[in-house]
């Protein structure tokens, strides 16, 4: 039966097929992550060095050019690459880096820095007060489209050289923040030299002063990164100033969470970030796995009330709302004990961050109703309250994917606010660039950032100037105005904790927004990886790591 | 014969067109500037937006902007991703192999797993091979794929350790993929084989041949499973083309490269030209495949030939 035959030999050759294009996807995806389990060279014990750090990502990165970044993500990647002129240490304080010492004038608007003599960029260019006057007005060039790093530098005007490697930096105006924010990564110092050369495409081919160059980017795949020999600058974050012990980093993409952990489990992957809330108990338990944890440092996960539209800007019926949700009962079910709840603007760990906030709110479901009642919002024949003939209803726009599931807040929200009458039509979209800042078209909209500095509040707070960007709370209030203006200039560290803790109180007591976690930087690592820090922010840091053979 | 492959490629360049002007138009009515998601909404000024706009010629009208699409797809320019600037066809030509390894591979596990249980449990109709490739049937239709993966992962990754959980590094790591999509696959054929042989059996031409004296087992492989495979390899057809449609969710969950994992992100990004290319290349691969089905059904089916002839 020759048709059996052929048919044997089209399957046949169907496998030989898939054999060679896996074999040709493999030689072309990328060679260095071929057998993805670390080979450490050997040593003794604790004295380990070589070997592949196999570390893996939720998302991709959407640049390796720290100047337009706007993803935590890449910032993993973006931190072994770069140095910054100075380095915060988890009590607040600020520590030198690329820079030896600085002077601040009197007037608090120049900062004058003494940088290190023995640095080099990867490409051996020659790290100076040129280059670090480059980078600074690389941020605020409008060709370079910062994106996160731009609002972090701010208020910065010029710099000048003074000579080699001695340069005096001019704000516009004075800021507390401003240092502090010169350590985060977004403002990683950049060879001029390769900015020059890629222009927009730095970001494929980054080159910095780190103590990790930059190897290779398969998209959607991994980012590679090799030890920089020449290292010998780290900051007092990490206990190793030279060369990393380990050979190589290979970032892996794992998007699907289960697959991520999954990974780490089978030893695949010997580190990976984001472990979810269920996979926390797990793995604390697995004799040959490790969890480490770090609180992100900044905004808590915060939903923003639009305060520009009806009902919303009245404070009785948003404070109705603040005491209907439980956002206790909504963070112990989602994240499993494995969150912080948040109680202010503010995350704790923070500069003036208000302990005094902490169990301010509890859930009355009484009280709710009854300030309802009184602003004249009634009930109707379906449970939702009307007034004037229009219903109460709540646009609660979230962004696609349920990222740390935040969909599912959205979705027990609503449930919490059905029996208060309130009616919420949630809207997951992809598109917040149109839905959230360019209609504004919503009533409630969660969001987060990582900072270092209290000031992280006047961005979301202050009166927008006229034709800038209204903020997400659409907040414009004189006296918050003022407060969040001094708290930027203040000098008196006492004097900038009251001004903040002020702040913090009238957000809440005027519900304008709803707090609700503290978000938890989570790594699940073999238990042969040691050395893995955490910086101020709660960003990962690999000088010190050494995997055990 | 010729006559078929002509007229089939003729209806196939239609297809081909059909898709463009489809997925043209839907990515056109979407909501969602793509020019704000490429621009940061914060510090983008109008001049910048307008700007945009025209270099990559979205102020045009729609039938233009349709037109030069077309015409730049036909020359094999298909254009560069708005969010990195990569050009689109490279992109797609980088990632296809990976894409079509995992089809081919799981391609071939589904048919093997799905004829084989299928003329098995039509032939011992109610034994337990039956009852085991009615479960496999009803296992591969109804779980979610990314179910399948994840629990293939947990089993043979986790707990066994045998394969990798993800990548796309080598035979390895394409093997749990491939059983993901090959027993979604092999669900759809073992019902479609076990009916159609089921049917076969019971025709007038096999009580013939047992009549003539045949054994059973040239009855069976030679005859009847020949006249099951006709209606099966219209099924195995479309198939591929739903495995290969399938890899935008499994090239997720085992963080493989490939053109399934392009389209899923670009589609997030609303990176129009990555999509339009994505799914004209695609397309091209359905109708090729299509055309592959019709005419490997006129080589197993002399009576398809007739009919085309007369």
């Amino acid at each position: 039966m020759n048709r059996s035959i052929s048919w044997i030999k089209a399957v046949a050759l169907a496998a030989v097929l898939a054999m060679v294009l896996s074999g040709c996807g493999a030689a072309s995806g990328g060679k260095t992550s071929g057998a993805a389990q670390a080979s450490a060279g050997g040593g003794q014990a604790g004295k380990a060095e070589g070997g592949n750090l196999t570390f893996g990502l939720a998302t991709s990165p959407d640049t390796l050019d720290p100047h337009r970044s706007g993803l935590a993500v890449a910032v993993r990647a973006i931190r072994t690459i770069y140095d910054n002129l100075v380095v915060q240490l988890p009590d607040g304080s600020i520590k030198p880096w690329l820079a030896k010492e600085w002077s601040v004038s009197k007037d608090g608007k120049s900062y004058t820095f003494k940088l290190r003599e023995d640095v080099k960029f990867h490409d051996g260019t020659p790290f100076n007060a040129e280059a670090v006057k480059y980078n600074l007005d690389r941020v605020i060039d409008p060709a370079t489209k910062a994106a996160n790093s731009l609002a972090l530098i701010r208020p910065y005007s010029s710099s000048e050289v003074i000579d080699e490697y001695t340069i005096k930096v001019n704000l516009d105006a004075p800021s507390q923040a401003f240092l502090g924010n010169l350590s985060q990564a977004l403002l990683g110092i950049v060879s001029p030299t390769a900015a020059k050369k890629y222009g927009d495409q730095l970001g494929k081919n980054p080159v910095g002063t780190g103590s990790y160059t930059f190897v290779k980017w398969d998209e959607n795949a991994d980012i590679v990164v090799a030890k920089n020999k020449d290292y010998n600058w780290g900051p007092e974050t990490v206990e190793n100033k030279g060369a990393p012990y380990i050979d190589t980093i290979t970032f892996k993409i794992v998007p699907e969470e289960a697959t991520r952990i999954g990974s780490v489990q089978s030893k695949q992957v010997l580190a990976a970030e984001s472990v979810p809330p269920q996979n926390i108990a797990a793995l604390k338990s697995d004799p040959n796995q490790q969890l480490l944890q770090a609180n992100t440092v900044g905004l808590p996960y915060t939903l923003f009330f639009n305060l520009r539209r009806a009902p919303w800007d009245n404070v009785k019926v948003r404070q109705a709302v603040q005491s209907a949700v439980d956002v206790e009962s909504i963070v112990k079910t989602l994240y499993l004990g494995n969150y912080e709840r948040a109680w202010s603007a503010l995350s704790p760990g923070i500069l003036g961050y208000d302990k005094a906030l902490e169990g301010s709110i509890t859930p009355d479901i009484n009280h709710a109703n009854q300030l309802l009642d009184e602003q004249g919002w009634v009930k109707g024949a379906d449970g939702i309250r009307v007034k004037d003939g229009k219903k109460l209803s709540l646009r609660y726009v979230d962004g696609s994917p349920n990222r740390e599931k935040r969909n599912d807040i959205a979705a027990i929200i609503q449930q919490q606010l059905k029996p208060l009458g309130i009616a919420v039509d949630i809207v997951i979209t992809k598109d917040i660039a149109s839905v959230i800042y360019q209609n504004w078209d919503y009533d409630l909209y969660g969001n987060s950032q990582v900072n270092s500095d209290p000031n992280a509040l006047y961005a979301f707070y202050h009166t927008s100037a006229e034709g800038e960007r209204p903020t997400l709370s659409g907040l414009s209030d004189p006296k918050i105005d003022q407060l969040l203006e001094q708290g930027a200039v203040e000098t008196d560290s006492a004097k900038r904790v009251d001004i903040y803790s002020q702040i913090q109180k009238y957000l809440i007591e005027q519900a304008v927004i709803l707090p609700i976690y503290v978000f938890p930087y989570t790594v699940a690592a073999s238990k042969n990886v040691e050395g893995i820090q955490f910086d101020s922010l709660g960003y990962p840091l690999f000088n010190d790591v050494r995997i055990q053979p | 014969m010729i006559q078929l492959v002509f007229s089939r490629l003729a209806a196939s360049l239609l297809v081909i067109f059909g898709a463009s002007v489809l997925v043209y138009c839907i990515m056109y009515l979407l909501p969602g500037d793509p020019v704000l998601l490429m621009l940061d909404p914060s510090s983008a000024t109008p001049e910048m937006i307008a700007n945009l706009r025209a270099q990559l010629g979205l102020d045009q009208p729609f039938y233009i902007q349709f037109a030069n699409y077309f015409g730049d797809m036909l020359r094999g320019d298909f254009g560069q991703s708005m969010v990195n600037s990569d050009p689109v066809l490279p992109k797609i030509v980088e990632h296809f192999p990976a894409t079509l390894a995992l089809t081919a591979l799981s391609s071939l596990i589904a048919v093997t797993i799905g004829i084989t249980l299928g003329v098995l449990s039509a032939i011992h109709r109610n034994g337990v091979i039956d009852v085991v490739a009615r479960l496999v049937g009803l296992f591969g239709i109804s779980m979610p794929t990314f179910w399948t993966g994840i629990l293939l992962i947990l089993l043979f990754s986790v707990q066994l350790g045998w394969f990798p959980a993800m990548g796309s590094d080598g035979f390895s790591s394409l093997i749990l993929p491939a059983a993901t999509l090959g027993l979604v696959g092999a669900g759809f054929i073992v019902r479609m084989v076990r009916n159609s042989m089921l049917e076969v059996i019971n025709e007038p031409f096999i009580v013939a041949l047992r009549a003539k004296g045949l054994s059973e087992r040239t009855i069976m492989y030679g005859h009847a499973l020949r006249n099951a495979l006709i209606p099966a390899v219209t099924v195995i057809g479309m198939l591929i083309g739903d495995l290969l449609a399938g890899t935008v969710v499994v090239e997720t969950v085992f963080s493989r490269q490939g053109i399934g994992r392009i389209i899923a992100d670009a589609l997030m990004a609303k990176d129009l030209p990555v999509v339009q290319g994505v799914v004209f290349f695609t397309s091209i691969i359905y109708v090729v495949l299509n055309l592959l089905v019709d005419i490997s059904y006129a080589y197993i089916d002399p009576r398809v030939r007739r009919a085309v002839r007369t």
